[in-house]
């Protein structure tokens, strides 16, 4: 995603109903890792109030803080249906990630297919490259490389990434790729693009590719609009179901 | 910054011997978590020294900082680590290159402390028990031994250390909650403590078992004089 889902518009859940549909389960087992911004403590106050009444088992990992909670990484993540990478940076994001191994069990997830999800820096881990702005201004860095090419988030929303991404490609420093406009997700199978989505109309999608005369050549890719209306569906859910969740998920979590 | 126990804070900024010192907290290790952030400045006010913080996370980069960051440390009197994951920590730093800049800073006569994973950063190799099992990893190598920081609080720690040396672990030092062990250069200056029963030892392998030397810590609360009339 180029930014959306509950940390980036918190009132328009269609992306993340994207997500959480993608799984092809009732109530899939979704893991959000908030590494990218250091584990905030809102943020994942954010993600329990999101996903803890939708019809999913939600779980976060924090690599910060130990909780009184021993994890085996590898088991935990290889029994999700969906990992859900929250935005921050994307260079502090990679360095952690590697230092707990998360790069290779991740990896080794998607191989046996996991929905990989994420916003922002969570977005462009996947590819090759990224345009990261961990140290101010905006750079190009590298990813897990999962995806082949590159990816540009808030191409609409922080415009100062997008020169620099333009000029990264066109020197060939980066691979070809896309720019995604804040609200717009784009859904890989295997390593092919197969959908682009948007939570909102007026968003788009950006092939960019190196032209024949060394600048980038960028063509507009317009989203499907996915179908949720932005407020409703949390209000669909009875009160006493999303209730009997909060009160699975507690006992889950003391298990 | 123990809550209502200043003893190991003025301690620190003691040893600059700078009257009015420039102390940098790096709260990377708990991802710059804002509620550590405001108790580091309740607990080093400015009314004592010249605070400030680096974050690693956040657009802002923190208070203070006029300048890059590896110019805003090397200008430090103090830099003071917090506690969280020693390797997340360690991950970030290297992603910065803060661990190039913290070792700059060291050879400068910078003072670094920190607790926690704040302590196990210096040395060459760490006990630490963030995710599972406990296990080993190497530090920034500032001070040439291992380190078990919690050794009397959290159960399971005392005895992974035990075995780690065991395996080949090099020797080191254990300190317990509340005990801060004072490196000149790589020697041991000091240990001190902040609660009159805080322990810390050297702990090393010799001939096939481990060996546990209690070390002398002195309270820091011990000295005051109390007057009554």
């Amino acid at each position: 995603m180029g930014g959306g889902g509950f940390t980036a518009e918190p009132q328009n859940p269609a992306l993340d109903d994207f997500i959480l549909a993608l799984a092809g389960e009732r109530e899939p087992r979704i893991l959000f890792l908030p590494t990218a911004s250091g584990d905030p403590r809102a943020q994942m106050a954010a993600f329990r109030s999101t996903f803890g009444a939708r019809a999913c088992q939600p779980t976060q990992l924090s690599l910060f803080r130990l909780e009184g909670r021993h994890h085996d990484l590898r088991a935990l993540i290889l029994e999700q249906d969906i990992v859900y990478v929250g935005g921050g940076s994307m260079r502090n994001l990679l360095a952690i990630w590697r230092e707990h191994g998360l790069d290779e069990i991740l990896r080794e997830a998607w191989h046996t297919g996991v929905v990989l999800a994420g916003l922002s820096a969570g977005g462009m881990c996947w590819f090759e490259h990224g345009i990261t702005c961990s140290t101010g201004l905006p750079a190009p860095t590298i990813g897990l490389g999962f995806l082949p090419g590159s990816l540009s988030v808030h191409y609409d929303g922080q415009p100062e990434r997008r020169p620099v991404y333009l000029d990264a490609v066109a020197r060939g420093a980066i691979t070809a790729g896309y720019g995604a406009d804040d609200g717009v997700g784009l859904l890989f199978e295997e390593t092919e693009l197969v959908r682009v989505v948007a939570s909102r109309p007026g968003t788009h999608a950006h092939r960019v590719e190196p032209g024949e005369d060394g600048d980038a050549v960028e063509t507009t890719i317009e989203p499907e609009l996915l179908a949720a209306a932005p407020g409703m569906r949390q209000r669909d859910i009875p009160e006493d179901i999303r209730e009997f969740r909060a009160q699975r998920h507690a006992a889950a979590r003391r298990r | 910054m123990e809550a209502g126990n200043a003893l190991l804070d003025e301690y620190v900024l003691g040893l600059t011997n700078v009257a009015r010192p420039k102390v940098c907290f790096l709260p990377s290790a708990s991802g710059d978590a804002d509620h550590y952030i405001v108790r580091f400045y309740r607990a080093f006010s400015a009314s004592r020294c010249e605070p400030s913080h680096v974050s690693l996370f956040r657009r802002d980069k923190g208070a203070g900082l006029g300048c890059d960051i590896a110019e805003h440390l090397l200008d430090q009197d103090l830099i003071y680590v917090g506690g969280g994951s020693v390797m997340s920590l360690l991950g970030v730093w290297r992603a910065h290159g803060l661990d190039e800049v913290l070792r700059e800073a060291w050879r400068r006569g910078t003072v670094l402390c920190g607790l926690s994973a704040g302590s196990l950063c210096w040395f060459s190799e760490a006990v630490t028990a963030f995710h599972g099992p406990a296990q080993r990893v190497p530090g920034l190598g500032l001070l040439p031994y291992s380190n078990c920081v919690h050794y009397d609080g959290e159960p399971g720690r005392r005895d992974s250390y035990h075995r780690f040396l065991a395996e080949g672990m090099l020797p080191g030092y254990a300190a317990g909650d509340g005990a801060a062990l004072h490196f000149c250069g790589e020697s041991l200056a000091r240990v001190v403590s902040s609660r009159p029963k805080a322990s810390a030892f050297w702990v090393e392998e010799v001939g096939g078992d481990v060996s546990e030397v209690a070390l002398a810590v002195g309270w820091l609360g011990g000295s005051r004089t109390l007057t009554a009339a």
